[in-house]
């Protein structure tokens, strides 16, 4: 057909705009593609790992030894395992926390190398080992003992090899250490942790249950009892990889309607120019079918390839992304991607079938016209649309009245506009935004000046008074009743000296320490004020209390409740002066066996820089993206409006008008709706960011307060409005293009 | 003279070069009215826009009030048509988005002493239609809009290419006479194209071009009403 030597002159002729939808499709299928296959296949790794490797379902540890252990895995249908644990310093800081092997649950995983076949053979995790630069054959010095490195290795109770089950990230210089049992006798004070998995895959938390209540009626007291649902170094990996996964919806769909809208009305405007032709076309004898195939070509054509490419050079960036993830973030073995043909199909026929139906639907009506209608060229003529006619603007001085007046021209154009923008800021906002929160929550932890250093705790329960120097305290894990997703430790703590460091109200005074005090975030996300009522979970035993709450604390720094220490201990009835662990501003020299933990309060928040990095990462590529999409729609758009306004345009030169006061009627009367757009992105990104939080909170129990700093929307808003400028002033050119010839040869009306 | 056209040539390169204008000498008094009769293709409308300085001629001269305006610059160009000339266009070239009134203001926002709208209003008789779109007038009443548009600025020089050419007789007549109570009202100096030698008659000053130059200029000693002219 001859028509369609006329499709590639179309695109060249519009070169500019094609490029600018294919952009926005590619980005729309690549994204679907990347982080698709970056979850599904990080998932399937997460899986096969926690299955094949028989991941812990619940760890444990206990005052005493549990003698008969297959007689406890009958009564429960468990497997359950024991590993003992130890950490030792090395040199420069840096700590590895040996684990010896099980072979029950929890097996360990060899990435690279062998298993310690040898005495003193040591696997190493493959955060510490990349890091620090370690090679198979060196040795590292333990204690007295010489350790050679024989290999990498994958845990699946250490996914997230976290050191403190609360921390948000490993500590800087913190790893795991994998060594034969044989080799841990060598350290005395290794503490001994139960795993258990069940057989039964179906209704483990049940299980769960039932195996605590076996074990608590042996008389065995727990010391610890972690369930893997609530285990940040399983989950937390789980939180990720759901989190990207419903990243691959929004962000190719918004691409996918955004294209929609453009396209459908850029076909539809030639549709409509052309209608003449057209209609020529069938008195001549041409099929309805044939130009409907004509007119639908181009924006198939852009939207496959485009759908194509962006799904195609997706796919190679999935193997180093899960690389670099898997070595330093969540350690699972790697092997291959597995590439998904649907999703691949899906990200290439997606946009062609969007885009493929909203040309369709628009082109349908005008071309289901006769020929003698479409002829005659009526439908040319410009129509004055509702909101033109309706609008009274009489109050509006001449230059506003025009510029309104060409914005309503085109009412698909103007939602396009609208919500273009409204992405963009979107995009840019929820960067800013997630990086803000957390920026907030551990710089409010880095800045907290803590009134002590350390914090040791006790295997056992201590009473008396302590060592001079320290307070005492006592704490349960506990969650609030029917939420169990929502962990936080109920703390006790003396009343007679500071807290760990100092809490204040909303208005800036200093919270009593008589009363009961929580922190904001908790509160917040509990929906508890002052006064409310409040049910607690000991998470160990399932005991619950009541409290009211007195005060809360304004903090960022984690989720927490106070009371006094001897209120606590009467509550959950144990002797007023009971305490389970210590501050201390200096180090104090306990034996070992007494110590279940001790934690450098300074040195927690060490680690933040290290976690900013990736943050900031995300919030510019989010920005460039942005930025990008923004050019690519205001583009569009003033293309669109210069286009749409020719005949106007050639007149306003004839008549004399300077191509400056051209300019600012045709084009800067979008700026309202660049700003309409931009505002009204702010609501929305505050309404996805809660649902990603509430989501984070649920997975992770990690609560992120919600700040949109006003600087970081003034930022983003400049750099969208100077995006838009600099769009305008490109199409200066394109304005100056534009003949007074036009405007003198033919009748625009 | 208020409008003097010395030597004009002007030529098109289309692969082949199309010799339009071939030397044209015209005059045109202050507050006359000139009809300039031709052929279709004949170069009327390429004279009228080097006149308007929508165009530039290759050799020649054009004065307009003393305004040497074939010297003038781009950027000068605007000033010159912005400041005093007044466009009517065969096919009216109404922005269809804008009411009546607003059609007219257009030109009224740029111009520094412009005539009351409501007086132009009344005077091309559409009071009652200035919040109607283009589209929902008539021929001769969006022609109407094109000439008030053209005058609310009070131009030195209107320039109307074919202003009935799109119309039917009554219209047309009733265009005409616009424009001839214009000029008798404003004084306006107007320079109509036209192929239809009837319109002649309301001319002070006739031009007959032909191949590239005037062949022949008449001046009327009496002007006929253009409500009398006959088709
Ligand atoms: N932009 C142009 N390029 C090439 N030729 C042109 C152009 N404009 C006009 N012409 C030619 O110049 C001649 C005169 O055109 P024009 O002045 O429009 O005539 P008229 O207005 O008398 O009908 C015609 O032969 C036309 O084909
Ligand atoms: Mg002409």
């Amino acid at each position: 057909m001859v028509l369609r030597k006329r499709i590639r002159r179309i695109l060249l002729e519009n070169k500019g705009r094609y490029i600018g939808i294919f952009i926005l499709i590619f980005i729309g299928s690549f994204s679907f593609i990347a982080f698709k296959g970056f979850s599904g296949n990080y998932e399937r790794l997460i899986n096969e790992f926690a299955q094949k490797n028989m991941q812990e379902d619940v760890s444990f540890t206990g005052y005493e030894q549990i003698e008969d252990i297959s007689s406890l895995e009958q009564e429960t249908g468990a497997i359950i395992d024991t590993h003992k644990y130890y950490d030792v310093p090395l040199h420069h800081e840096r700590e590895l926390r040996l684990i010896s092997i099980s072979h029950k649950v929890n097996i360990p995983s060899v990435i690279t190398g062998r298993m310690p076949k040898y005495p003193r053979e040591i696997l190493l995790s493959p955060n510490f080992y990349d890091t620090y630069g370690y090679e198979i054959g060196d040795t590292i010095k333990i204690n007295d003992d010489m350790f050679e490195v024989v290999g990498t290795v994958a845990l699946p109770n250490y996914v997230f090899p976290l050191k403190y089950i609360n921390d948000v990230i490993p500590p800087p210089g913190f790893g795991l250490g994998v060594i034969a049992t044989d080799d841990m006798d060598v350290f005395p004070d290794a503490v001994t942790v139960y795993t258990a998995r069940f057989t039964d895959r179906d209704n483990v938390k049940a299980q769960v249950t039932g195996l605590y209540n076996s074990i608590t009626q042996k008389g065995l007291m727990l010391s610890e009892w972690m369930d893997a649902s609530a285990n940040k170094r399983i989950r937390m990996a789980w939180a990720t990889i759901s989190g990207s996964k419903a990243m691959s919806v929004p962000v190719p769909t918004a691409m996918f309607l955004l294209c929609c809208l453009i396209v459908g009305l850029m076909i539809w405007r030639m549709v409509r120019s052309e209608s003449i032709i057209i209609g020529t076309l069938y008195a001549q004898g041409y099929r309805r079918k044939e130009l409907l195939q004509h007119y639908l070509s181009i924006p198939l054509m852009v939207s496959f390839i485009a759908g194509l490419a962006g799904s195609l050079l997706a796919l190679p960036t999935i193997y180093p992304t899960i690389k670099l993830m898997v070595t330093l973030y969540y350690i699972v073995p790697f092997d291959k991607v597995v590439h998904s043909l649907t999703d691949i199909v899906l990200g290439a026929l997606m946009p062609v079938i969007f885009l493929g139906l909203a040309s369709w639907a628009v082109i349908r009506k005008e071309l289901a016209k006769s020929p003698a209608e479409l002829m005659k060229g009526d439908i040319q003529k410009a129509k004055v649309n509702v909101l033109e006619r309706t609008l009274k603007l009489d109050y509006l001085s001449f230059n506003n009245k025009f510029k309104v007046r060409e914005q309503l021209r085109s009412i698909p154009r103007l939602i396009f506009l609208l919500f273009g923008v409204m992405a963009a800021s979107f995009m840019m906002l929820i960067g800013f935004t997630i990086n803000n929160s957390m920026t907030t929550v551990f710089s409010s932890e880095a800045n907290t000046s803590f009134n002590y250093s350390w914090e040791y705790s006790f295997k056992e329960a201590k009473q008396g008074t302590p060592v001079s120097g320290t307070i005492p305290f006592n704490a349960i894990r506990s969650h609030p009743e029917g939420r169990e997703s929502i962990e936080f430790y109920l703390t006790g703590i003396s009343t007679d000296a500071p807290y760990v460091y100092d809490l204040v109200d909303g208005k800036g005074n200093e919270l009593s320490k008589e009363q009961v005090n929580i922190s904001y975030l908790l509160a917040k996300r509990l929906n508890l004020s002052i006064g409310d009522r409040i049910t607690v979970v000991n998470k160990l035993d399932g005991k619950s209390y009541y409290l009211v709450i007195d005060g809360i604390a304004q903090t960022y720094a984690g989720q927490f409740i106070y009371m006094p220490l001897s209120d606590f201990n009467e509550l959950i009835g144990m002797p007023t002066d009971s305490y389970k662990g210590v501050f201390s501003k200096a180090t104090i020299e306990y034996s070992p066996e007494e110590l279940s933990g001790i934690k450098d309060l300074k040195n927690m928040v060490n680690s933040m820089d290290e976690l900013m990095m990736p943050m900031m990462m995300v919030v510019v590529s989010l920005t460039i993206i942005a930025s990008i999409i923004g050019v690519i729609i205001i583009y569009l758009v003033t293309s669109l409006t210069i286009e749409e306004s020719r005949g106007s345009i050639s007149l306003l030169k004839v008549f004399g008008y300077r191509s400056k006061e051209i300019k600012r009627l045709i084009l800067s009367g979008s700026s309202p709706f660049v700003i309409a757009g931009f505002i009204l992105g702010i609501p929305v990104m505050l309404i996805s960011a809660t649902a990603l939080y509430r989501y984070l909170g649920e997975m992770i129990n990690l609560a992120l307060p919600m700040i949109l700093n006003p600087l970081h929307a003034v930022i983003s808003f400049t750099l969208l409005y100077a995006v838009y400028e600099f769009t305008k002033l490109s199409c200066g050119r394109k304005l100056a293009a534009i003949p007074m010839s036009d405007a003198l040869k033919a009748g625009m009306e | 003279m208020f409008l003097s056209v010395a030597n004009l040539t002007k030529s098109y390169q289309t692969g082949i070069t199309t010799k339009v204008l071939k030397g044209l000498n015209m005059e045109l008094g202050k507050g006359q009215i000139g009809v300039m009769l031709g052929p279709s293709g004949s170069g009327k409308s390429t004279l009228m826009n080097i006149i308007g300085g929508v165009d530039k001629a290759d050799s020649g001269t054009v004065e307009v009030a003393d305004v040497c305006v074939t010297d003038l610059n781009d950027n000068q160009l605007v000033e010159y048509r912005r400041g005093k000339v007044g466009f009517v266009f065969q096919f009216y070239n109404l922005i269809p988005n804008l009411t009546v009134a607003e059609n007219i203001e257009v030109i009224s926002n740029i111009s520094k002493n412009p005539l009351p709208l409501d007086e132009i209003l009344e005077a091309v008789g559409l009071t009652d239609k200035k919040n109607r779109f283009p589209r929902e007038l008539s021929g001769g009443e969006q022609q109407r809009v094109s000439i008030a548009r053209a005058i609310i600025k009070n131009p030195l020089l209107l320039l109307c290419d074919e202003p009935t050419g799109a119309l039917d007789s009554n219209s047309s007549r009733g265009v005409l006479t616009l424009i001839q109570n214009i000029n008798i009202q404003f004084g306006t100096t107007t320079l109509m194209i036209t192929h239809n030698s009837a319109i002649a008659d309301m001319a002070h000053t006739v031009y007959k071009l032909r191949d590239g130059k005037v062949a022949e200029t008449a001046h009327n000693t009496e002007l006929i009403p253009a409500e009398r002219i006959e088709w």
